[in-house]
């Protein structure tokens, strides 16, 4: 079950990956929404499904992600007829599937209140981030990925760890010559890789609906081996949902659960 | 877009400006994503400099390495990550902002244990941000060691830094510094000469204005040390430093040494002191009860006097003031203020400093020349942290095993040989001890199992037979009619690459020795400057006489045979000498003077002659001892008669030269080992580039690179172990390839390695665990610039263009590497109720070519590469091929199976939608529907979990088992396998049967309902689009 596991850890980073985000800060991040789209088509949005694989070396587990406005969200793999879920958020109760039972469960309290603070990270943290309370700095210039980039510091509201109120910081390197993000770390604040430095690449930006995503997203601890590449195949802007899909499935399991 | 899109026409005529120019990518932008990779080792860890605890977070400490960085543990010491890995790893001091510890992280670098073999720092740095990022302060680049740190509690702008200084030379950047802006500006408050600087810097918390420093004289060189004179002193000022008086009340005259200084945190009236006297019998601990007025004599114990310069260092109870701890070669603790001490608990020797845990005295940690330890139970019994891999080595080999193995020695930490691979990872255990003491060189014989090692000055030399478990000491020793030997610290042993039992080793003459060492004959006069002046070493020291043998000097340092010629031979001296013979040791010609820009005496760490040409050889001088952090590395091609400079501007300043390696291919490509990283050139040493991906600035003492492998390995002094794999693609970099847009690095076949042993890692949640060499197919390609817009993928296909998979590709600019683990696709499985392994099992490809085909937007790069089987196979090629085909064979069994499945499941639903919908056709439904369920509960598993509320496996099951166990296998397909294969096939057969039987009466009858009311039939999709799905 080894590479379940992995999965699971994949889904957990992809949480953590809104698809997101020269001079000052301001001037930077004003570019950035300015070549992805504009600040006005970005606001517009109320809800995206991403459709992609997970590509393990001689597995393309198709994935689906979904994240709306409300701060509802969901990453749902299918692999052998059933349906395995990560993530998933009404907005009030965050849950999976136990890979042992195919059951859905909910995570714990903490996990649950941190999730609750990126509700408001739709479409992007850096949308509107002065009005959420959020501190943006440039830290300066890095070569990273062997491209000059803006490295931005971006704090959010804090975050419990294991009991302890901890700072939610994570730096965004825009690469210099066309302000869009290409690389993404955060401190990995619990579990066996705490302390480390969790690192999210983002390139193949493509064009969806009049905005750029990026299409290729690849997770990992940075400096280690491993990680996990995530290729998205297909993004609708705004799709219908129903709601229900978000809820904890008090008693049915969530392998079976109707989509 | 349309900026984008703007800014790329722009940009694209800039490059087609580049293009006619020389294009010089360096570091970063060369590099791309070949990462270095850490195998440590850790169980012996390595010196640290100091501890710094979170005021109020006791999960959160920190701690400075002598030659290994800054770590932080968010776990309270169970676990640490490296924070400083960009700048100079030689650490003096860590100090965390009293009132935002969280954020404000002040580092003092330069370590301030002055022995042999410490390394530079240079200047002090703060990080606001809990160090994820640093900025240097000005004003401190010339400071070498910063010793400390005092920060005012109640007004954290006000600090105060303790500058000790340069080890080897005066300087003017020594003493006390204050700032009352945080760090903006800077001012000098106390300061004595260009010979002393500043040791302990301490703060009254109570009352910040007063403080305390003790200031030290002290000068080492390459061949002596001296501690003490009459500057030294103890200091205190009453007005935040303005002004500065001597407090010595009690103490004895003349010179002082090394002073400690520590002031009891419940009682600002109480302080503590060591001291380093003329009169030995007023050496060790003093005390003061009127916070400095005056001072009592308390006790001169060995633990209390042992070498100050190594161990001044004493910590008080936060909670009482009468439990005091002392660092020492094993670390003291009083619990009676003072008047006696006992050692600590058994942990690795010299103890440098020790923290008390906020909240609770019994809890401690300390930091040794092995590491840091943690007590629970008052500095009784001591644990390890394990993942600590703060390795120093002063040496490494390699030999030609398969994984190859890692040979060399360390700092107060013996000598040692690894795997640089292991099942799992390069694991503690993995590890072997071939040597006590200090370890330098190791070397493996290059054909038998025998494995030469030291100990310092070469007072042992052993030859361990490894497969008997003996040992030998074979030292030159002193002969009748010679001069008494002299042998460096780190003494110089080579083999030869052409006479396997051929050993050498240097004292002030060349020794070689035809039977591994059993016999010696001396084939040089002596080769040094033999400058008596400079072995004095038994009244080195100073006022405390320290002659460990690690100031040895006007020794032979560096051998070197040419690998083209076993009767060249080069010898390099720590007195700056170079020699040469031609004729295998015969006559000897000292081509000293024909160096150019080298100051005369500077000390020649390594040779290394050429695989290029027998007149060919590189030499690295090290003028650190003598205060000159200057590169310096030469080459001749004629046998030293000239030579030429070939390090450039674009090595940072204060890098001086462990080491050199030549590749031995591209005469152009050679490795820097240097104080402050690893720096690579592909053009013979015009312009230089620092490797800093995944490679901190730690001192690499020695690089290799190993001919099977190509891997570049390195033993830094305080990051242990750091490799390189795979150097090849910097051998085919040049202007042609820099000008591509994409560029295919060739490579040799890779082998499909068939190892499948046991790897389990218990206690790896705390242990540092090596990174292992990827066993997979390397694809390494150059990108000019990142690929960042539109699609760029990977695939890989065999030769007629089928597709055999995909791969995530990397998109960096510079070198990518991307990996490929020889497998195609795993099978389809049939849905149920859990899952199966077989799902997770992809086939192996067979041995041949395949092509890699890169799609970046709409152009499309290819390139061919080979995989070969393992040699070692168990299974012999006919064996191998018919496993293949059974995997195969089984592969297309699963996704039959599966599409079986899929028939039956479909017909099923259309079946469940009359029984709900349809009264008159329920009965015909129903009779097809139970026939199908029948068959589907025999064909899959319907009921249960993957765990222990699992089903009894079904046909599928059993049939993915069988798949992943031949698709697994490494061996010929087995008689039980063939077996069960049948027993499978057979019931799958029968299952297909009923199927059809199945069809023909219920499904015949349900379908014709469904015709005869114009319902649609069930979606069954044509197999191929199924198993697309």
């Amino acid at each position: 079950m080894k590479k379940i596991q992995l999965l699971a850890l994949a889904f957990l980073f992809m949480g953590a990956t809104s698809v997101s985000n020269a001079q000052t800060a301001d001037e930077i991040l004003g570019n950035f929404f300015e070549s992805t789209g504009g600040i006005s088509k970005w606001q517009a949005v109320k809800g995206i499904k991403f459709e992609g694989n997970i590509n393990i070396q001689g597995m393309e587990i198709p994935i689906e992600m979904i994240q709306t406005s409300e701060g509802k969200s969901m990453v749902k793999a299918n692999f052998q007829g059933q349906n395995f879920f990560q993530n998933v958020f009404d907005g009030e109760t965050l849950w999976g599937t136990n890979q042992m039972t195919m059951q859905a469960e909910r995570s714990d309290t903490e996990a649950t209140e941190n999730y609750k603070k990126e509700m408001n990270d739709f479409p992007d943290p850096f949308l509107g981030y002065k009005e959420k309370g959020y501190t943006v700095e440039l830290v300066g210039k890095e070569t990273i990925e062997g491209t000059e980039t803006f490295k931005i510091k971006l704090v959010k509201e804090p975050i419990m760890v294991d009991g302890k109120e901890e700072q939610d910081i994570s730096f965004y390197y825009f690469d210099a010559e066309n302000f869009v993000p290409i690389v993404v770390e955060r401190e990995i604040k619990g579990g066996p890789a705490a302390g480390m430095v969790g690192q999210t690449k983002l390139s193949d930006y493509q064009e969806v609906g009049g905005l750029y995503f990026p299409h290729s997203i690849t997770e990992g601890a940075k400096d280690q081996p491993g990680g996990q590449s995530i290729s998205i195949t297909h993004i609708e802007l705004n799709p219908e949902l129903d709601s229900a899909m978000f809820a904890f499935p008090e008693n049915a399991s969530s392998g079976e659960k109707k989509e | 877009m349309k900026k984008i899109t703007f800014l790329s026409l722009l940009l694209f005529a800039f490059v087609l400006q580049l293009r006619a120019q020389n294009i010089t990518l360096k570091g970063d932008e060369l590099f791309g994503d070949l990462k270095a990779r850490h195998i440590g080792p850790a169980l012996m860890s390595g010196r640290i400099n100091d501890i710094e605890m979170h005021p109020t977070n006791p999960r959160v400490m920190y701690i400075g390495a002598a030659g290994g960085g800054v770590w932080k543990s968010v776990d309270g010491g169970a676990t640490f990550s490296p924070i400083f890995d960009k700048y100079v790893q030689s650490i003096g001091v860590v100090k965390l902002d009293p009132k935002k510890p969280d954020e404000v992280i002040w580092v003092g670098t330069g370590e301030t244990w002055t022995r042999n073999s410490v390394s530079i720092g240079n200047g002090l740095y703060k990080s606001t941000d809990g160090g994820n990022n640093w900025v240097e302060i000005p004003g401190f680049e010339q400071s070498e060691r910063i010793a400390s740190i005092a920060i005012n509690p109640n007004n954290t702008d006000e600090i105060y830094v303790g500058v000790l200084g340069a080890l080897w030379s005066d300087n003017e950047t020594r003493g006390v510094y204050k700032t009352t802006d945080g760090g903006k500006t800077w001012n000098k408050i106390l300061y004595i000469n260009p010979s002393t600087g500043a040791g302990d810097v301490i703060m009254d918390p109570k009352n910040p204005n007063v403080l305390y420093a003790s200031m030290w004289e002290f000068r080492r060189t390459g061949w002596s040390f001296n501690s003490g004179g009459v500057n030294s002193g103890l200091y205190k000022s009453v007005d935040a430093g303005k002004t500065w008086n001597k407090i010595h009340n009690g103490f004895p005259a003349g010179k002082l040494g090394r002073i400690a200084i520590a002031l009891a945190p419940s009682d600002s009236n109480i302080l503590y002191s060591v001291l380093e006297t003329e009169d030995k019998t007023k050496n060790g601990l003093w005390k003061s009860v009127d916070a400095g007025a005056n001072w009592e004599h308390l006790n001169s114990d060995f633990g209390l006097v042992v070498r100050p310069f190594y161990f001044s260092r004493i910590t008080i109870d936060p909670r009482n003031p009468d439990v005091i701890l002392k660092a020492g070669l094993s670390g003291s603790i009083s619990r009676d203020g003072g008047k006696t001490f006992k050692d600590l608990g058994n942990m690795h020797d010299d103890i440098h400093d020790i923290s008390f845990h906020n909240n609770e005295s019994d809890m401690m940690y300390c930091a040794t020349d092995g590491g840091l330890y943690r007590s629970w139970n008052g500095g009784s019994t001591l644990e390890i942290v394990e993942n600590l891999p703060l390795s120093q080595f002063y040496q490494i080999s390699l030999d030609d095993a398969t994984p190859y193995n890692i040979y060399g020695g360390l700092q107060d930490n013996g000598s040692w040989w690894g795997p640089n691979s292991a099942p799992g990872g390069v694991k503690p255990r993995e590890w072997n001890r071939v040597g006590y003491g200090d370890g330098f060189r190791v070397l493996k014989h290059p054909t038998k199992n025998i494995v030469y090692s030291e100990m310092q000055g070469a007072d042992n030399v052993w030859r361990y037979d490894v497969d008997k478990n003996k040992t030998k000491n074979i030292q030159p020793m002193e002969e009748t009619g010679k001069p008494k030997l002299r042998f460096n610290w780190n003494a110089p042993m080579a083999i030869s690459a052409h006479q396997p039992d051929r050993f050498f080793m240097g004292s002030q003459f060349l020794h070689k020795s035809e039977d591994m060492g059993d016999s010696w004959t001396i084939i040089s006069p002596d080769l040094t400057t033999n400058d008596t002046t400079k072995q004095n070493q038994s009244s080195s020291g100073g006022l405390s006489m320290d002659n460990s043998g690690a100031e040895n000097h006007t020794t032979i340092f560096t051998i070197a045979e040419s690998p083209l010629d076993q009767n060249v031979i080069w010898v390099g001296t720590d007195d700056g000498i170079v020699q040469v013979t031609t004729d295998g040791g015969k006559t000897w010609d000292n081509v000293t003077p024909n160096l150019t820009g080298i100051p005369a005496n500077t000390w020649v760490y390594h040779i290394e002659a050429s695989v290029h040409g027998k007149g060919t050889a590189y030499a690295v001088f090290d003028g650190h001892t003598r205060g000159d952090f200057k590169a310096y590395a030469l080459k001749t091609t004629d046998f030293g008669k000239t030579w030429s400079n070939i390090i450039s501007e674009d090595i940072e300043k204060n890098a001086f030269v462990r080491n050199i390696q030549e590749d031995y291919e591209n005469e152009d490509l050679l490795f820097l080992g240097t104080e402050l990283g690893l720096y690579i050139t592909i053009d013979g040493g015009k312009n230089w580039s620092k490797f800093t991906n995944n490679m901190p600035s730690v001192a690499v003492h020695f690089i290799d690179l190993h001919k099977g492998t190509n891997d570049l390995v390195m033993g830094t002094h305080g990051r242990g172990i750091i490799i390189l794999d795979d150097i090849s693609p910097l051998r085919q970099l040049n202007q042609e390839v820099l000008a591509k847009d994409v560029h295919f690095f060739d490579s040799e076949p890779f082998t499909m390695f068939e190892q499948s042993g046991f790897s389990g890692n218990f206690g790896g949640e705390t242990q540092f665990v090596g990174q292992n060499r990827s066993n997979q197919a390397r694809i390494t390609y150059y990108l000019q610039k990142r690929h960042t817009f539109g699609k760029m993928t990977m695939e890989i296909q065999d030769m007629d263009g089928n597709k055999i998979t995909t791969l995530s590709p990397s998109k960096s600019k510079g070198i990518n590497v991307v990996n490929w683990n020889f497998t195609s696709k795993a099978p389809k499985m049939a849905e149920a109720k859990t899952l199966s392994y077989a799902g997770f099992s992809p086939l192996r490809v067979p041995a041949g070519i395949y092509k890699v085909l890169l799609t970046k937007g709409n152009d499309t790069y290819e390139q061919t590469i080979e995989v070969t089987y393992d040699e070692s196979s168990l299974a012999t090629l006919e064996e191998r091929k018919e496993q293949e085909r059974t995997a195969r064979e089984l592969f297309n069994m699963v996704e039959d199976l599966a599409y079986l499945v899929h028939e039956v499941t479909e017909n099923e639903k259309s079946a469940l939608m009359v029984i709900d919908e349809q009264p008159k056709g329920k009965k015909v439904a129903q009779q097809f529907y139970d026939a199908l369920e029948n068959l589907r509960k025999d064909l899959v598993i319907t009921t249960g979990d993957n765990y222990v509320a699992t089903a009894e496996p079904e046909l599928r099951e059993r049939m993915g088992e069988l798949y992943a166990n031949v698709v697994g296998s490494n061996d010929q397909v087995s008689g039980a396998q063939k077996q069960n294969y049948k027993l499978i096939a057979e019931e799958f057969e029968k299952a297909k049967q009923r199927y059809q039987e199945i069809m023909d009466k219920e499904g015949r009858k349900f379908l014709k309902y469904l015709e005869n009311n114009e319902i649609e039939k069930p979606i069954i999709l044509p197999k191929e689009e199924y198993l697309k799905t």
